[in-house]
Protein backbone atom coordinates (compact mmCIF):
# COMPACT_ATOMS: atom_id res chain seq x y z
CA UNK A 1 0.00 0.00 0.00
CA UNK A 2 2.84 2.47 0.73
CA UNK A 3 4.58 1.32 -2.29
CA UNK A 4 0.84 2.55 -4.56
CA UNK A 5 0.71 5.58 -2.27
CA UNK A 6 4.17 6.79 -3.56
CA UNK A 7 3.92 5.43 -7.31
CA UNK A 8 0.64 6.98 -7.36
CA UNK A 9 1.94 10.82 -5.73
CA UNK A 10 4.86 10.96 -7.80
CA UNK A 11 2.48 10.35 -11.23
CA UNK A 12 0.26 13.32 -9.58
CA UNK A 13 2.85 15.60 -8.55
CA UNK A 14 5.06 15.28 -11.63
CA UNK A 15 2.43 17.11 -13.78
CA UNK A 16 3.06 20.34 -15.44
CA UNK A 17 -0.44 21.10 -14.83
CA UNK A 18 0.41 20.46 -10.08
CA UNK A 19 3.02 23.17 -10.72
CA UNK A 20 1.05 25.71 -12.72
CA UNK A 21 -1.34 24.98 -9.64
CA UNK A 22 0.98 25.66 -6.89
CA UNK A 23 2.41 28.61 -8.89
CA UNK A 24 -1.32 29.90 -8.45
CA UNK A 25 -1.82 28.90 -5.14
CA UNK A 26 1.42 31.22 -4.08
CA UNK A 27 0.94 34.00 -6.44
CA UNK A 28 -3.13 35.30 -5.87
CA UNK A 29 -2.81 35.12 -2.08
CA UNK A 30 0.18 37.59 -2.51
CA UNK A 31 -1.40 39.49 -5.26
CA UNK A 32 -4.44 39.43 -2.71
CA UNK A 33 -2.14 41.16 0.23
CA UNK A 34 -0.28 43.39 -2.16
CA UNK A 35 -3.47 44.92 -3.46
CA UNK A 36 -4.97 45.16 0.33
CA UNK A 37 -1.97 46.96 0.93
CA UNK A 38 -2.13 49.34 -2.03
CA UNK A 39 -5.73 50.48 -0.82
CA UNK A 40 -4.50 51.75 2.06
CA UNK A 41 -6.04 51.03 5.80
CA UNK A 42 -9.47 53.00 5.52
CA UNK A 43 -11.86 51.33 7.90
CA UNK A 44 -14.82 53.74 6.60
CA UNK A 45 -14.51 51.86 3.54
CA UNK A 46 -17.98 50.25 2.26
CA UNK A 47 -17.96 46.69 3.24
CA UNK A 48 -20.19 44.47 1.67
CA UNK A 49 -19.72 41.48 3.86
CA UNK A 50 -15.63 41.85 3.05
CA UNK A 51 -14.89 40.56 6.74
CA UNK A 52 -11.60 39.63 7.21
CA UNK A 53 -10.22 41.88 4.89
CA UNK A 54 -11.61 44.59 6.44
CA UNK A 55 -9.20 43.79 9.30
CA UNK A 56 -6.26 42.40 7.77
CA UNK A 57 -4.26 45.10 7.24
CA UNK A 58 -3.80 45.30 11.19
CA UNK A 59 -1.78 42.02 11.07
CA UNK A 60 -0.20 39.17 8.65
CA UNK A 61 -1.57 36.73 11.00
CA UNK A 62 -5.00 37.85 9.68
CA UNK A 63 -4.18 37.58 6.47
CA UNK A 64 -4.55 33.54 5.82
CA UNK A 65 -7.93 33.28 7.15
CA UNK A 66 -9.02 36.44 4.66
CA UNK A 67 -7.28 35.04 1.52
CA UNK A 68 -8.40 31.16 2.15
CA UNK A 69 -12.36 32.92 2.68
CA UNK A 70 -12.18 34.46 -1.04
CA UNK A 71 -10.31 31.80 -2.21
CA UNK A 72 -12.41 28.67 -0.79
CA UNK A 73 -15.19 29.63 -2.39
CA UNK A 74 -14.45 28.98 -5.86
CA UNK A 75 -10.70 28.94 -6.98
CA UNK A 76 -10.23 26.20 -4.31
CA UNK A 77 -13.16 24.47 -5.64
CA UNK A 78 -11.97 24.22 -9.06
CA UNK A 79 -8.34 23.30 -8.06
CA UNK A 80 -9.51 20.21 -5.44
CA UNK A 81 -12.01 19.41 -8.33
CA UNK A 82 -9.70 18.95 -10.86
CA UNK A 83 -7.52 16.98 -8.46
CA UNK A 84 -10.00 14.90 -6.98
CA UNK A 85 -11.84 14.48 -10.74
CA UNK A 86 -8.66 13.44 -12.34
CA UNK A 87 -7.27 11.19 -9.92
CA UNK A 88 -8.59 7.66 -11.77
CA UNK A 89 -9.88 9.22 -15.00
CA UNK A 90 -6.22 10.37 -15.62
CA UNK A 91 -4.63 7.15 -15.82
CA UNK A 92 -7.29 5.75 -17.90
CA UNK A 93 -7.37 8.51 -20.41
CA UNK A 94 -4.25 7.46 -20.77
CA UNK A 95 -5.08 4.19 -21.19
CA UNK A 96 -2.33 3.02 -18.40
CA UNK A 97 -4.97 2.27 -15.82
CA UNK A 98 -5.02 -1.53 -17.32
CA UNK A 99 -1.36 -2.29 -17.04
CA UNK A 100 -1.31 -1.13 -13.59
CA UNK A 101 -4.40 -3.13 -12.45
CA UNK A 102 -2.24 -6.20 -14.52
CA UNK A 103 0.48 -5.49 -12.58
CA UNK A 104 -1.36 -6.86 -10.41
CA UNK A 105 -2.42 -4.49 -7.79
CA UNK A 106 -6.11 -5.19 -6.13
CA UNK A 107 -8.70 -2.49 -7.37
CA UNK A 108 -9.77 -1.43 -3.74
CA UNK A 109 -5.92 -0.35 -2.93
CA UNK A 110 -5.37 1.42 -6.27
CA UNK A 111 -8.92 3.23 -5.60
CA UNK A 112 -7.67 4.45 -1.99
CA UNK A 113 -4.56 5.29 -3.05
CA UNK A 114 -5.54 7.65 -5.52
CA UNK A 115 -7.99 9.15 -3.24
CA UNK A 116 -5.70 9.55 -1.12
CA UNK A 117 -3.00 11.30 -3.04
CA UNK A 118 -5.87 13.50 -4.37
CA UNK A 119 -6.51 14.21 -0.38
CA UNK A 120 -2.67 15.00 0.18
CA UNK A 121 -3.15 17.58 -3.02
CA UNK A 122 -6.16 19.17 -1.78
CA UNK A 123 -4.91 19.54 1.63
CA UNK A 124 -1.37 20.77 0.26
CA UNK A 125 -3.13 23.55 -1.57
CA UNK A 126 -5.07 24.53 0.80
CA UNK A 127 -1.90 24.77 3.11
CA UNK A 128 -0.03 26.56 0.58
CA UNK A 129 -2.59 29.48 0.21
CA UNK A 130 -2.57 29.88 3.72
CA UNK A 131 1.45 30.16 4.10
CA UNK A 132 1.83 32.09 0.76
CA UNK A 133 -0.99 34.62 2.92
CA UNK A 134 1.22 34.59 6.02
CA UNK A 135 3.93 34.97 4.45
CA UNK A 136 2.82 37.96 2.12
CA UNK A 137 0.79 38.91 5.26
CA UNK A 138 3.95 39.33 7.73
CA UNK A 139 5.76 40.98 5.04
CA UNK A 140 3.18 43.78 4.37
CA UNK A 141 1.81 43.87 7.59
CA UNK A 142 4.33 42.62 10.14
CA UNK A 143 2.85 40.55 13.67
CA UNK A 144 0.35 42.16 15.58
CA UNK A 145 -2.97 41.75 17.78
CA UNK A 146 -5.54 42.39 16.23
CA UNK A 147 -8.93 44.25 17.18
CA UNK A 148 -12.34 43.46 16.01
CA UNK A 149 -14.47 46.31 16.32
CA UNK A 150 -17.97 45.34 18.04
CA UNK A 151 -20.70 46.85 15.15
CA UNK A 152 -18.85 47.16 12.04
CA UNK A 153 -18.33 43.66 11.16
CA UNK A 154 -22.53 43.84 11.33
CA UNK A 155 -22.44 41.59 14.63
CA UNK A 156 -24.28 43.33 17.82
CA UNK A 157 -21.65 42.67 20.42
CA UNK A 158 -18.78 44.79 21.81
CA UNK A 159 -15.55 44.62 20.26
CA UNK A 160 -12.66 42.20 20.92
CA UNK A 161 -8.93 41.47 20.81
CA UNK A 162 -7.57 38.75 18.98
CA UNK A 163 -4.06 37.94 20.52
CA UNK A 164 -0.99 36.64 18.28
CA UNK A 165 -1.47 33.36 19.63
CA UNK A 166 -5.42 33.20 18.99
CA UNK A 167 -4.89 34.30 15.65
CA UNK A 168 -2.36 31.44 14.70
CA UNK A 169 -3.67 29.00 16.43
CA UNK A 170 -7.58 29.90 14.74
CA UNK A 171 -5.81 30.20 11.69
CA UNK A 172 -4.63 26.77 11.43
CA UNK A 173 -8.11 25.34 12.84
CA UNK A 174 -9.47 27.36 9.81
CA UNK A 175 -7.07 26.09 7.38
CA UNK A 176 -7.79 22.90 8.27
CA UNK A 177 -11.72 23.31 8.88
CA UNK A 178 -11.22 24.76 4.61
CA UNK A 179 -9.56 21.50 3.68
CA UNK A 180 -11.72 19.10 5.59
CA UNK A 181 -15.07 21.05 3.78
CA UNK A 182 -13.11 19.38 0.68
CA UNK A 183 -13.70 15.91 1.84
CA UNK A 184 -17.31 15.64 -0.03
CA UNK A 185 -15.59 17.00 -3.19
CA UNK A 186 -12.90 14.49 -2.83
CA UNK A 187 -15.13 11.53 -2.58
CA UNK A 188 -17.85 12.67 -5.20
CA UNK A 189 -15.30 13.37 -7.38
CA UNK A 190 -13.16 10.49 -7.31
CA UNK A 191 -16.91 8.34 -7.72
CA UNK A 192 -17.10 10.56 -10.97
CA UNK A 193 -13.60 9.95 -11.93
CA UNK A 194 -14.46 5.89 -12.00
CA UNK A 195 -17.56 6.58 -13.81
CA UNK A 196 -15.42 7.90 -16.85
CA UNK A 197 -12.15 7.94 -18.93
CA UNK A 198 -12.39 11.22 -19.64
CA UNK A 199 -10.57 12.82 -17.05
CA UNK A 200 -12.35 16.73 -17.63
CA UNK A 201 -16.08 14.77 -17.68
CA UNK A 202 -15.26 13.77 -13.97
CA UNK A 203 -13.51 17.06 -13.57
CA UNK A 204 -16.60 19.22 -14.90
CA UNK A 205 -19.57 17.16 -12.80
CA UNK A 206 -17.44 17.47 -9.76
CA UNK A 207 -17.36 21.28 -9.99
CA UNK A 208 -20.97 21.73 -11.39
CA UNK A 209 -21.89 19.61 -8.52
CA UNK A 210 -20.50 21.95 -6.29
CA UNK A 211 -21.52 25.35 -8.28
CA UNK A 212 -25.01 24.06 -8.02
CA UNK A 213 -24.47 23.25 -4.55
CA UNK A 214 -23.79 27.21 -3.83
CA UNK A 215 -26.37 28.71 -5.77
CA UNK A 216 -29.16 26.59 -4.30
CA UNK A 217 -27.34 27.02 -0.70
CA UNK A 218 -28.16 31.26 -1.77
CA UNK A 219 -31.88 30.33 -2.22
CA UNK A 220 -33.21 30.34 1.30
CA UNK A 221 -36.97 29.76 0.64
CA UNK A 222 -35.38 26.10 0.47
CA UNK A 223 -35.59 25.55 4.08
CA UNK A 224 -33.79 22.94 6.00
CA UNK A 225 -32.63 20.95 2.94
CA UNK A 226 -29.82 23.57 2.65
CA UNK A 227 -28.18 21.98 6.15
CA UNK A 228 -27.89 19.19 3.95
CA UNK A 229 -25.48 20.76 0.87
CA UNK A 230 -21.94 19.90 0.81
CA UNK A 231 -21.30 23.53 0.59
CA UNK A 232 -23.83 24.81 3.38
CA UNK A 233 -20.73 25.32 5.98
CA UNK A 234 -18.24 25.75 4.29
CA UNK A 235 -17.76 29.59 5.56
CA UNK A 236 -18.08 28.72 9.48
CA UNK A 237 -14.87 28.91 10.47
CA UNK A 238 -14.67 32.22 9.51
CA UNK A 239 -17.17 33.33 13.05
CA UNK A 240 -13.33 32.71 14.99
CA UNK A 241 -12.20 35.63 13.57
CA UNK A 242 -15.23 38.07 13.19
CA UNK A 243 -17.35 37.20 16.06
CA UNK A 244 -14.79 36.00 18.66
CA UNK A 245 -17.20 32.46 18.65
CA UNK A 246 -16.77 29.13 17.63
CA UNK A 247 -19.92 28.19 15.98
CA UNK A 248 -21.62 24.91 16.40
CA UNK A 249 -22.60 25.32 12.50
CA UNK A 250 -18.50 23.93 12.00
CA UNK A 251 -19.34 20.69 13.92
CA UNK A 252 -22.28 20.49 11.88
CA UNK A 253 -20.14 21.35 8.67
CA UNK A 254 -17.87 18.14 9.82
CA UNK A 255 -20.52 15.95 10.28
CA UNK A 256 -22.04 16.24 7.02
CA UNK A 257 -18.93 16.17 5.42
CA UNK A 258 -17.52 13.07 6.89
CA UNK A 259 -21.28 11.95 5.77
CA UNK A 260 -20.54 13.04 1.79
CA UNK A 261 -17.34 11.23 2.34
CA UNK A 262 -18.42 8.17 3.89
CA UNK A 263 -20.81 7.48 0.68
CA UNK A 264 -19.39 8.49 -2.25
CA UNK A 265 -16.08 6.19 -1.22
CA UNK A 266 -18.31 3.40 -0.64
CA UNK A 267 -19.70 4.10 -4.21
CA UNK A 268 -16.62 4.41 -5.48
CA UNK A 269 -14.98 1.43 -4.31
CA UNK A 270 -18.39 -0.26 -5.19
CA UNK A 271 -17.84 0.64 -8.84
CA UNK A 272 -14.71 0.20 -9.14
CA UNK A 273 -14.26 -3.20 -8.05
CA UNK A 274 -17.26 -4.00 -10.57
CA UNK A 275 -16.71 -1.97 -13.62
CA UNK A 276 -15.22 -3.96 -16.70
CA UNK A 277 -11.57 -1.82 -17.18
CA UNK A 278 -12.07 -0.77 -20.87
CA UNK A 279 -8.59 1.90 -20.80
CA UNK B 1 -1.16 -34.15 -16.50
CA UNK B 2 -0.20 -30.91 -15.26
CA UNK B 3 -2.95 -27.81 -16.08
CA UNK B 4 -2.74 -25.64 -19.15
CA UNK B 5 -1.41 -22.38 -18.48
CA UNK B 6 -4.92 -20.88 -20.21
CA UNK B 7 -8.47 -22.47 -20.35
CA UNK B 8 -11.44 -21.40 -21.00
CA UNK B 9 -15.16 -22.96 -21.02
CA UNK B 10 -18.06 -22.01 -21.92
CA UNK B 11 -17.21 -18.64 -22.01
CA UNK B 12 -19.70 -15.53 -22.87
CA UNK B 13 -19.24 -11.86 -22.66
CA UNK B 14 -22.42 -9.69 -23.55
CA UNK B 15 -22.83 -6.26 -23.81
CA UNK B 16 -26.77 -5.38 -23.72
CA UNK B 17 -27.33 -7.38 -27.27
CA UNK B 18 -24.17 -7.53 -28.46
CA UNK B 19 -22.46 -10.78 -27.79
CA UNK B 20 -18.90 -10.06 -27.90
CA UNK B 21 -18.15 -13.73 -27.16
CA UNK B 22 -20.27 -16.19 -27.27
CA UNK B 23 -19.46 -19.96 -25.65
CA UNK B 24 -15.76 -19.88 -26.55
CA UNK B 25 -13.97 -22.62 -25.03
CA UNK B 26 -9.96 -23.45 -25.63
CA UNK B 27 -6.82 -24.53 -23.79
CA UNK B 28 -3.56 -23.45 -24.32
CA UNK B 29 -0.64 -25.92 -23.21
CA UNK B 30 2.83 -25.19 -21.89
CA UNK B 31 4.82 -23.95 -24.83
CA UNK B 32 2.17 -23.82 -27.56
CA UNK B 33 2.02 -20.54 -29.29
CA UNK B 34 -1.52 -20.03 -30.24
CA UNK B 35 -2.84 -17.29 -32.67
CA UNK B 36 -6.16 -16.12 -32.14
CA UNK B 37 -7.63 -15.05 -35.61
CA UNK B 38 -10.43 -12.93 -36.36
CA UNK B 39 -11.75 -10.08 -38.53
CA UNK B 40 -12.25 -6.86 -36.56
CA UNK B 41 -15.14 -6.92 -34.09
CA UNK B 42 -14.60 -10.47 -33.73
CA UNK B 43 -14.34 -10.41 -29.71
CA UNK B 44 -10.74 -10.84 -29.82
CA UNK B 45 -9.53 -8.35 -27.53
CA UNK B 46 -12.94 -9.55 -25.03
CA UNK B 47 -11.28 -12.39 -24.46
CA UNK B 48 -8.05 -11.22 -23.51
CA UNK B 49 -9.63 -8.49 -21.44
CA UNK B 50 -11.65 -11.39 -19.62
CA UNK B 51 -8.01 -13.36 -19.06
CA UNK B 52 -6.62 -10.89 -17.62
CA UNK B 53 -9.01 -9.31 -15.17
CA UNK B 54 -10.18 -6.29 -16.57
CA UNK B 55 -13.45 -7.41 -17.39
CA UNK B 56 -15.71 -9.99 -16.55
CA UNK B 57 -17.56 -12.84 -18.32
CA UNK B 58 -20.81 -12.93 -18.02
CA UNK B 59 -20.68 -16.37 -18.03
CA UNK B 60 -18.36 -19.53 -18.38
CA UNK B 61 -15.06 -20.07 -16.55
CA UNK B 62 -11.48 -18.99 -17.06
CA UNK B 63 -8.65 -20.16 -15.56
CA UNK B 64 -4.87 -19.15 -15.74
CA UNK B 65 -2.33 -21.96 -14.42
CA UNK B 66 -5.25 -23.68 -13.53
CA UNK B 67 -6.60 -21.19 -10.60
CA UNK B 68 -9.94 -19.10 -11.60
CA UNK B 69 -9.37 -15.53 -12.77
CA UNK B 70 -10.66 -12.91 -10.54
CA UNK B 71 -9.81 -9.06 -11.20
CA UNK B 72 -6.13 -8.49 -9.87
CA UNK B 73 -5.61 -12.33 -9.38
CA UNK B 74 -2.02 -13.51 -8.27
CA UNK B 75 -1.30 -15.68 -11.19
CA UNK B 76 -1.32 -12.63 -13.12
CA UNK B 77 2.37 -12.11 -11.65
CA UNK B 78 3.26 -14.78 -14.23
CA UNK B 79 1.97 -13.05 -16.68
CA UNK B 80 3.28 -10.03 -19.48
CA UNK B 81 0.05 -8.59 -21.17
CA UNK B 82 -0.59 -6.14 -23.78
CA UNK B 83 -3.94 -5.24 -24.37
CA UNK B 84 -4.66 -3.37 -27.24
CA UNK B 85 -1.92 -0.61 -27.69
CA UNK B 86 1.10 -0.08 -25.02
CA UNK B 87 -0.07 2.61 -22.82
CA UNK B 88 1.75 4.47 -19.94
CA UNK B 89 2.00 7.98 -18.37
CA UNK B 90 2.82 10.79 -21.02
CA UNK B 91 4.85 12.99 -18.34
CA UNK B 92 7.28 10.48 -17.22
CA UNK B 93 10.43 9.26 -18.64
CA UNK B 94 9.97 5.57 -20.59
CA UNK B 95 12.22 4.35 -17.49
CA UNK B 96 10.08 5.70 -14.52
CA UNK B 97 6.96 4.09 -16.56
CA UNK B 98 8.86 1.39 -15.90
CA UNK B 99 10.23 1.70 -12.65
CA UNK B 100 6.82 3.30 -11.27
CA UNK B 101 4.96 0.12 -12.81
CA UNK B 102 7.07 -2.26 -11.06
CA UNK B 103 7.09 -0.86 -8.08
CA UNK B 104 3.04 -0.17 -7.79
CA UNK B 105 2.93 -3.86 -6.91
CA UNK B 106 4.97 -3.62 -3.61
CA UNK B 107 8.68 -5.03 -4.85
CA UNK B 108 12.06 -3.80 -5.72
CA UNK B 109 13.16 -2.53 -8.99
CA UNK B 110 16.33 -4.59 -8.55
CA UNK B 111 14.41 -8.16 -8.71
CA UNK B 112 13.21 -6.69 -12.30
CA UNK B 113 14.65 -8.29 -15.39
CA UNK B 114 15.41 -4.76 -16.23
CA UNK B 115 18.55 -5.92 -18.65
CA UNK B 116 17.22 -7.63 -20.48
CA UNK B 117 14.57 -5.31 -20.51
CA UNK B 118 15.95 -2.47 -21.63
CA UNK B 119 17.77 -4.48 -24.55
CA UNK B 120 14.28 -5.34 -25.85
CA UNK B 121 13.42 -1.77 -25.65
CA UNK B 122 16.64 -0.75 -27.48
CA UNK B 123 15.36 2.95 -26.88
CA UNK B 124 18.97 4.05 -25.73
CA UNK B 125 19.24 7.15 -24.50
CA UNK B 126 15.36 7.93 -25.53
CA UNK B 127 14.09 5.68 -22.69
CA UNK B 128 14.69 8.91 -20.43
CA UNK B 129 12.60 11.36 -22.56
CA UNK B 130 9.01 11.37 -21.93
CA UNK B 131 6.84 8.86 -23.13
CA UNK B 132 4.91 11.67 -24.80
CA UNK B 133 7.89 12.18 -27.29
CA UNK B 134 7.66 8.85 -28.02
CA UNK B 135 6.38 7.40 -31.90
CA UNK B 136 3.96 4.43 -31.56
CA UNK B 137 6.52 1.95 -32.22
CA UNK B 138 8.69 3.02 -29.40
CA UNK B 139 5.89 2.59 -27.03
CA UNK B 140 4.97 -0.68 -28.17
CA UNK B 141 8.62 -1.80 -27.85
CA UNK B 142 8.99 -0.06 -24.03
CA UNK B 143 5.05 -2.21 -23.49
CA UNK B 144 7.74 -5.14 -24.43
CA UNK B 145 9.56 -4.31 -22.11
CA UNK B 146 7.86 -3.91 -19.38
CA UNK B 147 5.52 -6.99 -20.24
CA UNK B 148 9.44 -8.45 -19.57
CA UNK B 149 10.21 -6.75 -16.36
CA UNK B 150 8.86 -9.82 -14.36
CA UNK B 151 10.28 -12.93 -16.75
CA UNK B 152 6.69 -13.97 -17.64
CA UNK B 153 5.81 -17.60 -17.85
CA UNK B 154 2.85 -16.45 -20.46
CA UNK B 155 2.64 -13.74 -23.07
CA UNK B 156 -0.49 -12.12 -23.43
CA UNK B 157 -0.14 -10.16 -26.54
CA UNK B 158 -3.42 -8.07 -28.61
CA UNK B 159 -2.23 -7.36 -32.68
CA UNK B 160 1.26 -6.95 -31.10
CA UNK B 161 2.50 -5.25 -34.38
CA UNK B 162 -0.65 -3.01 -34.99
CA UNK B 163 0.59 0.37 -35.91
CA UNK B 164 3.58 -0.82 -36.44
CA UNK B 165 6.36 -0.27 -39.64
CA UNK B 166 7.51 -3.20 -41.62
CA UNK B 167 11.08 -2.97 -40.05
CA UNK B 168 9.27 -3.11 -36.53
CA UNK B 169 6.89 -5.40 -37.58
CA UNK B 170 10.34 -7.56 -38.21
CA UNK B 171 11.70 -6.77 -34.79
CA UNK B 172 8.45 -7.49 -33.10
CA UNK B 173 8.23 -10.79 -34.56
CA UNK B 174 11.83 -11.89 -33.90
CA UNK B 175 11.31 -10.89 -30.90
CA UNK B 176 8.47 -13.29 -30.22
CA UNK B 177 10.25 -15.66 -31.99
CA UNK B 178 13.44 -15.35 -29.35
CA UNK B 179 10.73 -15.18 -26.43
CA UNK B 180 9.14 -18.64 -27.40
CA UNK B 181 12.13 -20.30 -27.99
CA UNK B 182 12.99 -19.92 -24.28
CA UNK B 183 10.10 -21.90 -23.90
CA UNK B 184 7.32 -18.47 -23.51
CA UNK B 185 3.93 -19.66 -23.71
CA UNK B 186 1.90 -16.99 -25.76
CA UNK B 187 -1.74 -16.40 -26.85
CA UNK B 188 -1.18 -13.35 -29.03
CA UNK B 189 -4.10 -12.31 -31.30
CA UNK B 190 -4.21 -10.71 -34.66
CA UNK B 191 -5.39 -10.16 -37.98
CA UNK B 192 -2.76 -10.68 -39.85
CA UNK B 193 -2.78 -14.77 -40.84
CA UNK B 194 0.56 -14.12 -42.41
CA UNK B 195 1.89 -13.17 -38.69
CA UNK B 196 -0.34 -16.41 -37.06
CA UNK B 197 0.98 -18.72 -39.84
CA UNK B 198 4.68 -17.38 -39.49
CA UNK B 199 4.73 -16.81 -35.82
CA UNK B 200 2.43 -19.43 -34.05
CA UNK B 201 2.41 -22.91 -33.40
CA UNK B 202 -1.47 -23.23 -33.03
CA UNK B 203 -4.42 -20.97 -34.02
CA UNK B 204 -7.82 -20.00 -33.10
CA UNK B 205 -10.20 -18.54 -35.11
CA UNK B 206 -13.04 -16.37 -33.97
CA UNK B 207 -16.09 -14.77 -35.68
CA UNK B 208 -18.73 -13.09 -34.05
CA UNK B 209 -17.19 -13.98 -31.00
CA UNK B 210 -17.45 -17.75 -31.68
CA UNK B 211 -14.98 -19.88 -31.87
CA UNK B 212 -15.09 -21.60 -35.76
CA UNK B 213 -11.58 -23.50 -35.36
CA UNK B 214 -8.90 -24.65 -33.30
CA UNK B 215 -5.73 -27.04 -34.00
CA UNK B 216 -2.13 -26.70 -35.36
CA UNK B 217 -1.68 -24.06 -38.29
CA UNK B 218 -1.15 -27.16 -40.41
CA UNK B 219 -3.82 -28.42 -39.42
CA UNK B 220 -6.04 -25.45 -40.06
CA UNK B 221 -3.98 -24.88 -43.57
CA UNK B 222 -4.84 -28.30 -44.59
CA UNK B 223 -7.86 -29.27 -42.87
CA UNK B 224 -10.20 -27.64 -45.61
CA UNK B 225 -8.96 -27.68 -49.38
CA UNK B 226 -6.16 -28.87 -51.61
CA UNK B 227 -3.04 -30.23 -51.52
CA UNK B 228 -0.42 -30.22 -54.17
CA UNK B 229 1.49 -33.86 -54.66
CA UNK B 230 4.18 -34.63 -56.87
CA UNK B 231 5.13 -38.37 -57.20
CA UNK B 232 7.46 -40.11 -59.61
CA UNK B 233 4.17 -41.57 -61.59
CA UNK B 234 1.70 -39.17 -62.51
CA UNK B 235 -1.13 -41.02 -63.86
CA UNK B 236 -1.05 -44.13 -61.04
CA UNK B 237 -1.38 -41.88 -58.37
CA UNK B 238 -3.85 -40.43 -59.86
CA UNK B 239 -5.54 -43.27 -59.58
CA UNK B 240 -4.87 -44.47 -56.24
CA UNK B 241 -5.76 -40.76 -54.69
CA UNK B 242 -8.82 -40.85 -56.59
CA UNK B 243 -10.34 -43.79 -55.06
CA UNK B 244 -9.25 -42.42 -51.49
CA UNK B 245 -12.92 -41.97 -49.27
CA UNK B 246 -11.47 -38.80 -48.31
CA UNK B 247 -10.50 -37.47 -51.64
CA UNK B 248 -13.68 -35.75 -53.56
CA UNK B 249 -11.40 -35.08 -56.45
CA UNK B 250 -7.69 -34.77 -58.08
CA UNK B 251 -6.68 -32.99 -61.14
CA UNK B 252 -3.38 -32.53 -62.59
CA UNK B 253 -1.25 -29.43 -62.46
CA UNK B 254 1.90 -28.87 -63.86
CA UNK B 255 4.47 -32.18 -63.11
CA UNK B 256 1.87 -32.36 -60.74
CA UNK B 257 -1.38 -32.99 -59.17
CA UNK B 258 -3.74 -30.99 -57.52
CA UNK B 259 -5.78 -33.34 -54.55
CA UNK B 260 -9.17 -31.97 -53.12
CA UNK B 261 -9.88 -33.36 -49.56
CA UNK B 262 -13.29 -33.66 -48.03
CA UNK B 263 -11.60 -34.43 -44.52
CA UNK B 264 -9.02 -36.61 -43.13
CA UNK B 265 -5.18 -35.97 -42.70
CA UNK B 266 -2.72 -35.09 -45.81
CA UNK B 267 -0.67 -38.21 -44.23
CA UNK B 268 -3.56 -40.29 -45.11
CA UNK B 269 -2.58 -39.15 -48.93
CA UNK B 270 1.18 -39.56 -48.28
CA UNK B 271 0.81 -43.28 -47.15
CA UNK B 272 -1.71 -44.15 -49.59
CA UNK B 273 1.15 -43.14 -51.88
CA UNK B 274 3.71 -44.66 -50.62
CA UNK B 275 2.10 -48.24 -49.63
CA UNK B 276 1.44 -48.52 -53.59
CA UNK B 277 5.47 -47.85 -53.72
CA UNK B 278 5.41 -44.75 -55.62
CA UNK B 279 7.83 -42.12 -54.38
CA UNK B 280 6.89 -38.94 -53.02
CA UNK B 281 8.67 -35.99 -53.91
CA UNK B 282 6.70 -32.95 -52.96
CA UNK B 283 3.25 -32.80 -50.51
CA UNK B 284 2.07 -29.43 -49.67
CA UNK B 285 -0.96 -27.68 -48.97
CA UNK B 286 -1.71 -24.96 -51.18
CA UNK B 287 -3.24 -23.02 -49.43
CA UNK B 288 -2.57 -20.65 -47.27
CA UNK B 289 -3.68 -19.81 -43.45
CA UNK B 290 -5.86 -16.66 -44.90
CA UNK B 291 -7.58 -18.98 -47.78
CA UNK B 292 -8.08 -21.41 -44.88
CA UNK B 293 -9.30 -18.59 -42.56
CA UNK B 294 -11.45 -17.09 -45.26
CA UNK B 295 -13.33 -20.37 -45.91
CA UNK B 296 -13.63 -21.34 -42.48
CA UNK B 297 -15.70 -17.38 -42.07
CA UNK B 298 -17.81 -18.23 -45.36
CA UNK B 299 -18.23 -21.40 -44.01
CA UNK B 300 -19.69 -19.73 -40.79
CA UNK B 301 -21.66 -17.31 -42.30
CA UNK B 302 -23.57 -20.12 -44.42
CA UNK B 303 -24.42 -21.57 -41.35
CA UNK B 304 -26.08 -19.08 -39.27
N1 LIG C 1 -17.76 -1.85 -23.86
C1 LIG C 1 -18.43 -2.30 -24.91
N2 LIG C 1 -19.73 -2.00 -25.08
C2 LIG C 1 -20.41 -2.47 -26.11
N3 LIG C 1 -19.90 -3.26 -27.05
C3 LIG C 1 -18.61 -3.60 -26.94
C4 LIG C 1 -17.81 -3.14 -25.86
N4 LIG C 1 -16.57 -3.65 -26.02
C5 LIG C 1 -16.61 -4.39 -27.14
N5 LIG C 1 -17.83 -4.36 -27.69
C6 LIG C 1 -18.25 -5.07 -28.90
O1 LIG C 1 -17.83 -6.40 -28.78
C7 LIG C 1 -17.39 -6.89 -30.03
C8 LIG C 1 -16.00 -7.44 -29.90
O2 LIG C 1 -15.08 -6.40 -29.67
P1 LIG C 1 -13.53 -6.64 -29.53
O3 LIG C 1 -12.89 -5.34 -29.21
O4 LIG C 1 -13.30 -7.76 -28.59
O5 LIG C 1 -13.15 -7.09 -31.00
P2 LIG C 1 -11.72 -7.38 -31.62
O6 LIG C 1 -11.79 -8.74 -32.16
O7 LIG C 1 -10.66 -7.09 -30.64
O8 LIG C 1 -11.68 -6.35 -32.81
P3 LIG C 1 -10.44 -5.53 -33.45
O9 LIG C 1 -9.78 -6.45 -34.40
O10 LIG C 1 -11.11 -4.41 -34.13
O11 LIG C 1 -9.57 -5.11 -32.32
C9 LIG C 1 -17.51 -5.75 -31.01
O12 LIG C 1 -18.71 -5.90 -31.71
C10 LIG C 1 -17.56 -4.54 -30.13
O13 LIG C 1 -18.34 -3.54 -30.74
MG1 LIG D 1 -9.08 -5.72 -30.58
Amino acid sequence: MIALLRTEFVKAARRTRTLIIALALVGLPTLIVVAIKARGNRPDRGDRGEGLFRLASQSGLLVPGAVLSVMSGFLLVVIAGSIAGDSVASDASWGNLRYVLMRPVSRGRLLAAKASVAGVLIWAATILVAIAGLIAGIALFGVHPVNVPGLSLGGTGAGFQLSTGALVARTALGAAYVAFSFSALLAMGTFFSTLTDTATGAIGATIGVYIVSEILDSISQLGVVRYGFPTHYSDAWTTMFTANTFSHDMIAGVVVQAAYFVVFSAAALWWFRTKDIRS
Amino acid sequence: MSDPIVSTEGLCKRFGEVKAVDDVTFSVERGQVYGLLGPNGAGKTTILRMLTGLERPTAGNLRLFGEPVTPSCAQLLRVGAMVEQAAFVPHLSGMLNLKLWWEAGGTSFADADLDNALAVAGLDSAIDRKVRTYSQGMKQRLGFARLLLSRPELLILDEPTNGLDPGEIREIRELIGRLTDDGATVLLSSHHLNEVEQVCTHALVINHGRLVADGTVSELIGSSGAVYVEVDDRDRAQAILAALPSVSDVQQQGDGLVVHMRDGRRSDLAAAITTAGLRLETLMPTQQLEDAFLDLLAAQEVAS
